[in-house]
């Protein structure tokens, strides 16, 4: 594995979870990957202590990409669902609780968004969002070493290259359909895709291999 | 076959495959590529997770008043609906054995695939949604009733007991559900390889609640076990030939 290796997982939990009280144990501070294993016993503490965790989480991804409230309320709460019954196919080496979690909620979305919506997103929407993705102060103090660096590779694409990755991964847009958005030729909706990916590749071969991407 | 795809041609489309954005008949035919090339499956794989990336970057948002409890009502419902399922999945007290062994199967795959899991990150979760249906099937209200009676324990290398070894969790139920976090490499035993884990109970018995992996010594793991507070005091970890890597003592959960 490339930056999910356990030695950084077990070296950020030994950090943070060493120490903890022996006696009713606060389940807030459990692991996110043993709060999942939990979520599975049905226990309506560790659901809540786990719906509490991740539903900002959860629902920043589905208003960001359907911008319809109760369509995105509706997305989250299906992917708790979602997360609730199958939380024993969960596999930590495929990635975090939290990148599991926003990949479900990023499928129901991308799948109602498409199921509902003939229009493409909204010129100023997907400004904003770039703008979003690429400056979030408080995002900025929190995020890990590898979502900052993510995130200052977007904020170095050149606009229209940001706005096709946005396009398609984001709002889950086919080259065709941001071709059309951005009345260019197919072909060139393709190399701005697939140039912007690559820029972004490499911000995963960074010398400190320790954390995943969030 | 004249529109086999070739390498070229795939680092040409991977980022839109990797993205979920390619029309059908292009993502076969590269899925069918992917197949039979690594060095393809490691770009699309390391695409994956650029896409992954990209949707963390996403800014969070407060849902609105009453989502919580609103969601908790729905996985209540979910869990009744399924009480009476006349096609069940899994059994009453087959359920914990079942789910264990159905989890130990997943991780066996898991370890044998380990090296190229970023690679199959395209195919990824979407997998993990198309066995959905033989994997999963959620708790039994009956038992959306016990408290968290979590237990705690640390554990402790057999070769330099003084070392923390790292952090053990187990939650009481039939099943329960045990935890583990695993760091023996600081104590000195950067092992390698499969280990057995093994409950311990106050009255002398055992029980062998599965086998996973540790790397340099790292590793977490967890599985569907009996779980009996009033009995449970220790679990322990060994190598197949029956060297004792790690013990350690469940310290919280209710007085008895
Ligand atoms: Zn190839």
């Amino acid at each position: 594995m490339i930056f999910r290796d356990g030695r950084a997982i077990s070296c950020r939990r030994r950090t943070v979870y060493k120490g903890v009280p022996s006696f009713r144990f606060p389940v807030g501070r459990l692991p996110d990957e043993a709060l999942l294993a939990g979520l599975a016993t049905g226990d309506p503490e560790l659901a809540v202590t786990f719906v509490r965790r991740f539903q900002r989480t959860v629902f920043g991804v589905a208003i960001a990409v359907t911008g319809d409230p109760q369509l995105a309320e509706d997305i989250a709460q299906q992917t708790f669902e979602r997360a609730w019954r199958h939380a024993q196919i969960y596999d930590s080496r495929r990635g975090s609780v939290t990148t599991w979690l926003t990949t479900i909620a990023h499928n129901l979305a991308i799948d109602a968004v498409r199921a509902r919506r003939a229009e493409p997103v909204a010129p100023e929407d997907l400004d904003a969002l770039l703008d979003a993705v690429t400056e979030t102060p408080e995002q900025w103090a929190l995020a890990d070493e590898a979502s900052s660096r993510l995130r200052a590779a977007v904020a170095r694409l050149p606009r229209e290259q940001g706005r096709a990755l946005v396009m398609a991964g984001v709002y889950g847009m086919t080259a065709r359909q941001v071709a059309d958005r951005e009345q260019i030729p197919l072909g060139t909706a393709k190399t701005r895709i697939r140039t912007a990916m690559g820029k972004l590749r490499g911000t995963l071969a960074a010398p400190n291999r320790g954390d995943h991407v969030q | 076959m004249s529109n086999d795809v070739t390498c070229e041609r795939l680092r040409e489309i991977g980022a839109e495959l990797a993205l979920g954005v390619l029309p059908g008949r292009e993502r076969a035919e590269a899925v069918a590529h992917l197949d039979r090339c690594a060095a393809c499956r490691e770009y699309v794989g390391h695409m994956t997770l650029v896409g992954d990336g990209l949707i963390g970057l996403l800014p969070g948002h407060e849902p609105p008043p009453g989502f919580e409890t609103r969601v908790m009502r729905a996985l209540e419902k979910d869990a009744t609906a399924h009480e009476g399922d006349p096609h069940p999945r899994t059994v009453g007290p087959a359920r914990g054995p079942v789910r264990g062994r159905l989890r130990a199967a997943r991780l066996r795959t898991a370890s044998a695939v380990a090296a190229f899991a970023v690679a199959f990150g395209v195919l990824g979760w979407a997998v993990g949604t198309a066995v959905e249906n033989v994997t999963a099937s959620p708790p039994a209200s009956s038992s959306v009733t016990a408290g968290s009676r979590l237990l705690t324990g640390s554990l402790t290398s057999a070769s330099a007991p003084a070392r923390p070894a790292g952090d053990l969790y187990a939650h009481p139920g039939e099943p329960g559900w045990i935890y583990m976090s695993v760091d023996l490499a600081d104590a000195g035993t950067p092992y390698s390889g499969q280990v057995r884990c093994t409950l311990e109970r106050s009255d002398g018995s055992t029980v062998r609640v599965g086998t996973f992996a540790l790397r340099n010594g790292y590793g977490e793991w967890g599985t569907a076990a009996p779980v009996d507070a009033t009995t449970l005091t220790g679990a322990r970890l060994t190598a197949p030939d029956g060297t004792v890597l790690a013990t350690g003592h469940f310290t919280g959960g209710p007085k008895t």
